[in-house]
């Protein structure tokens, strides 16, 4: 541990150079750009800067990749937080809370709590890297397919099976999820499912373009219905209430930390940072204390997916290295780009390109911290946007859906689909049917399914395979407490849960 | 008087054709931003092969318009050449496939051919080899198959039908054992699964187990290829490509399976906007980037255009046919 | 005016339309423990009856639901009013392409309102495409829809 620091150290020699700096920044900004643009998202960012960094050497071509990456992660909150549209998958939970703050007319607070717990979030996974890499590493190999689905299978647990709304509604959206999800072509088979007779869908739904119509749109639609118009926002731009949010947040400290604990298990886990966020929003809202209504716009309910998103976006970097596995589909471009430069992700890459490893860790500590004053000094302005009448913004919010819905893969039918998903997602909100099961069965569903295939070709058809290992077993059984258990304290104290009745949005 | 009319007849066929084609000897130039199709996820093989090319193109000025990598990965590569297939006459989209192209439509219901593309190029060929874990007892493929045998042994591989389950399935037969196949998304991710001992064993190609092998969780046992492979660089401290026996030393008599990777055009497009692309492609071939990246990837170099590329296809449709049919896999 | 019946009943019924489409699609891929494991069918026919039961079920509890106000007209007027054109707007994409169709909607929706002066208005509606130009176009190097109007003139 102490030669890591060491590297760590030397690590920070390469980063810090008036050269990397100024590429953190660019690389930040232009990230903050694609991911508040819903649709581009960091992935596409990522692969659109690749050809410029052929040139360079491979360090700051990666610090500038990874540090777009950074400014992405904190740019995909913004829309999230003041038009309910997420940016990014991994910035729907973001939307549960954020979004009812933002419309109460503290559009600054929310964005500063998001982007600190984030910070804090991503600052954990850092060290994280930092310290225990290796073992990380080792530990990360014990998962094989039934492990996968126990993991899957425990982030559903925690997430579903809690709130108000009607049960068999609630069973009704995953369902739908888990269907779009397993729309295209199956791994297990490489046959083609689902795709309704048109050929276009073999490609599958892509999850923004379900989530921009569902949330987006529908909460668009809803908007003008209901006339909910947000509160009016002062007009002054006011660093004070930045900087006053960012300082109180120790006072959540416990919910930070257990977020950025989940973060990091589910970025070094395959369940990456999506389902890391709900997971992490689900945990909170149970251990929540008395009188903290979730889902009506209060921190925690921030807190809790920004810091476990970002944790286990920066921890979900270290499989890449490690093990040559992306944890996310931006870590797949940047995988990418190391063999393009002629590195090969793997076991070997801490050994032999030492100064490329250990300079990538330490830029970022420094990119972070680039990152989190860029976007900070800029909520000011996002939350200004707030100030713009309905009846301009929302053409402009449909529009930046329907291109970002085009740009997923340049295709219209993607911009009808939303448009479709709009309409259903009004549906939904009236009839209270809950949209989040529904978005985390279409992020998982069928990698779920393929762990559970897997593991069922492996067992030869035998369940057994679920309780073979101590992990698996603990895991499951993990899952099942997480479903359980809130049944059974309901049946020991019935009318404590009633008092308490939790609001119905989520 | 008929010879008069048929001359007329013919001029006035000439001139037709003439007066369509006034620039057949002028070569055609790209005009607007070329997109490079993937076919694959970033970060996969055909991914890294359409980035490579892009980053030569780029580097040598070879075309003095912008290059755009876009990826469309989605339904195993169905996605990229469907995309291909709607974009008829565009001569500004290139697809970059494997056999997929072609082996796909065979197995599933996909809503393209390979007939619906104008081929370019095949660009390399891929090897594949037999990997175990590090520390596992056989070294040798009579050693693997021996243990085969007993039925019980998992080979990993990606997607389904695919390359990776068409040679389990060759191997099941040349030496009449039953392997488990477990399809996974990407041939990285098998290599993971192998190293943490979930799997038995894996056909990846070389560039995705390079990493696994210099860190010492997995080793190929043998090689599909008729001789050995020419890169005598050292990967691990005693052994490199060149040393690993080809599998029919070893007694799996299976002499050459290669993944090729192939380059389209969509259909419709002209004569001289194919043979710009070929030209092109022909042109990276002869960089030394190109040289460097075959190596690190110890595939192996080939260009493969026109009547040979069609060769090709036709020969490789025939044998997987055959398998396909053997194994109940061709869509109805 | 919409009754909250109305609404439980139609999303019950399009729910239970895609159950159906689930469970008649997941047939094509075999049910049930085959030479490959767990059939591909399987697991979309358990999802597509669940759906459908469910819906079923929904649809049931639906028609009892008390004959209250959901949307009133004025509301669904407002609705009409963003839904419409912006369905407009979506279907003209594909002839007129994403920049001009846009020009055109936000220049109708908001002209439409007539709380801004036209040059205003005016201003919106060309900075919007433009600002997709520059940022898309030219720094994302996403194409997007020209329009077929316009790829006929050669643009």
């Amino acid at each position: 541990m102490e030669s890591n620091i060491e590297s760590l150290m030397h690590g920070f020699g390469i980063a810090i150079t008036v050269q990397h700096i100024l590429l953190m920044t660019i690389g930040v900004l232009l990230g903050i750009l694609v991911g508040v643009l819903p649709g581009l998202g960091a992935p596409n960012g990522v692969s659109l800067l690749l050809p410029l960094t052929f040139g360079m050497q491979p360090v700051s071509a990666i610090i500038l990749l990874s540090s777009m990456y950074w400014g992405a992660l904190f740019g995909g909150s913004v829309t999230s937080i003041l038009f309910n549209i997420p940016g990014e998958p991994s910035s729907v939970a973001t939307t549960f809370d954020g979004y009812p703050m933002a419309r109460d007319g503290r559009p600054s607070t929310a964005l500063a709590t998001a982007f600190g717990s984030a910070a804090f979030g991503a600052l954990v996974g850092v060290v994280l890297i930092t310290l225990v890499a290796s073992w990380v590493a080792q530990f990360a190999l014990r998962f094989g397919p039934p492990e996968y689905f126990a993991v899957y299978f425990l982030a559903f647990a925690s997430f579903v099976g809690m709130g108000g709304t009607p049960p068999i509604k609630t069973l009704v959206a995953l369902a739908i999820g888990f269907a779009i999800a397993a729309i295209g072509i199956d791994t297990v088979s490489g046959s083609v499912r689902l795709n309704f007779g048109i050929p276009e869908l073999v490609k599958g739904v892509d999850f923004v373009v379900a989530v921009m119509g569902l949330f987006g749109i529908g909460e668009l639609l809803l908007a003008v219905e209901e006339e909910l118009h947000a509160k009016a926002v002062s007009s002054k731009i006011d660093w004070r209430e930045v900087f006053r949010t960012v300082v109180g947040l120790p006072r959540y400290g416990w919910t930070l930390v257990r977020s950025a604990a989940i973060g990091c298990w589910m970025g070094i886990t395959p369940g990456g940072p999506t389902a890391a966020s709900f997971m992490s929003y689900g945990i909170a809202k149970r251990f929540a204390k008395k009188g903290v209504r979730f889902g009506t716009g209060v921190p925690e309910g921030i807190v809790a997916p920004e810091a476990a998103d970002h944790s286990a976006g920066t921890s979900a970097l270290l499989p890449m290295l490690s093990l040559g596995i992306p944890g996310s589909a931006t870590a797949a471009v940047m995988m990418g780009g190391l063999m393009i430069w002629g590195l090969n992700p793997g076991p070997m890459l801490f050994i032999d390109q030492r100064d490329f490893v250990w300079g990538l860790i330490a830029s970022m500590y420094v990119s972070n911290i680039v990152a989190v004053v860029l976007v900070l000094l800029t909520v000011p302005m996002f939350a200004a946007l707030m100030r713009i009448p309905f009846f301009i913004i929302a053409p402009l919010i449909f529009i930046i859906c329907t291109v970002g819905a085009y740009s997923v893969s340049n295709s219209y039918l993607d911009v009808v689909l939303m448009f479709g998903f709009g309409v259903v997602g009004y549906l939904f909100k009236k009839a209270s049917y809950p949209l989040a099961p529904l978005v985390l069965a279409i992020v998982i569903g069928d990698k779920a399914e393929d762990a559970f295939r897997q593991a069922m070709l492996m067992s030869k058809g035998s369940l057994g395979i679920f309780f073979s290992s101590p992990l698996v077993t603990c895991l499951v059984l993990g899952g099942f407490a997480f479903l359980l258990v809130p049944q059974l304290m309901k049946l020991v104290r019935p009318h404590r849960r009633r008092a308490g009745l939790e609001p119905t949005e989520i | 008087m008929r010879s008069i009319t048929k001359l007329l007849m013919l001029s006035g066929a000439a001139l037709a054709v003439v007066a369509a084609q006034p620039a057949a000897n002028a070569a055609w130039k790209p005009e607007k931003p070329i997109e490079f199709i993937a076919t694959a996820g970033p970060g996969g093989g055909t991914d890294i092969i359409a980035r490579t090319v892009q980053g030569i193109i780029t580097k040598y000025k070879f075309v003095d318009r912008p290059i755009v990598v876009v990826n469309k990965g989605g339904g195993s590569g169905a996605e990229g050449y469907t995309y291909g297939k709607s974009m008829a006459g565009d001569p500004y989209k290139v697809i970059f496939g494997t056999s997929n192209a072609w082996q796909q439509p065979m197995v599933s219901k996909v809503a393209f051919n390979y007939t619906d593309l104008t081929p370019i190029a095949a660009m390399a060929q891929d090897e594949f080899l037999i990997w175990v874990k590090q520390d596992s007892p056989w070294k040798t493929a009579g050693d693997y198959l021996k243990a085969a045998k007993s039925g019980n042994l998992k080979m990993g591989g990606a997607q389904s039908k695919d390359t990776d389950e068409v040679l389990t399935r060759m191997i099941e037969k040349i030496a009449d054992v039953k392997i488990t196949y477990i399809p996974f998304k990407s041939g990285g991710e098998a290599a993971v699964q192998l190293a943490g001992g979930h799997i038995d064993s894996h056909v990846n190609n070389p560039s995705e187990s390079v990493g696994q092998w210099r860190g010492g969780t997995q080793h190929p046992i043998c090689v599909f290829s008729s001789k050995r492979l020419t890169n005598t660089d050292k990967v691990t401290a005693t052994e490199g490509w060149s040393d690993i026996p080809t599998c029919v030393e070893q007694g799996l008599n299976i002499p050459t399976y290669q993944q090729p990777r192939t380059v389209w055009l969509p259909g419709k497009v002209t004569p001289e906007q194919a043979a710009f692309y070929v030209d092109l492609m022909k042109k990276v071939e002869d960089t030394p980037e190109w040289a460097e990246y075959i190596k690190r990837t110890s595939q192996t170099n080939t260009f493969l255009t026109g009547d040979e590329f069609q060769k090709f296809i036709k020969d490789d449709i025939e044998h997987v046919h055959q398998i396909a049919q053997e194994q109940g896999w061709l869509v109805k | 005016m919409i009754s909250q019946r109305a609404i439980e009943v139609t999303t019950a019924v399009l729910t239970g339309m895609f159950g159906l489409a689930v469970v008649v699609s997941s047939t094509d891929n075999g049910i049930g423990w085959g030479e490959k494991g767990v059939d591909a069918g399987t697991f979309p026919l358990i999802v597509g009856a669940t759906i459908m039961f469910g819906s079923v079920y929904n649809l049931a509890r639906g028609t009892l639901v008390a004959h209250e106000v959901a949307v009133t007209w004025p509301a669904l007027r407002r609705v009409a009013g963003l839904f419409v054109p912006a369905a407009i707007f979506i279907a003209l994409i594909p002839t007129l392409g994403m920049y001009v169709a846009s020009f055109g909607y936000v220049l109708a929706t908001v002209g439409w309102q007539r709380k801004l002066t036209q040059w205003k208005t005016f201003a919106i509606a060309v900075a919007t495409p433009l600002f997709l130009y520059v940022v898309f176009e030219k720094l994302f190097v996403v194409s997007l829809p020209h329009g077929a109007l316009f790829e006929m003139m050669g643009l």
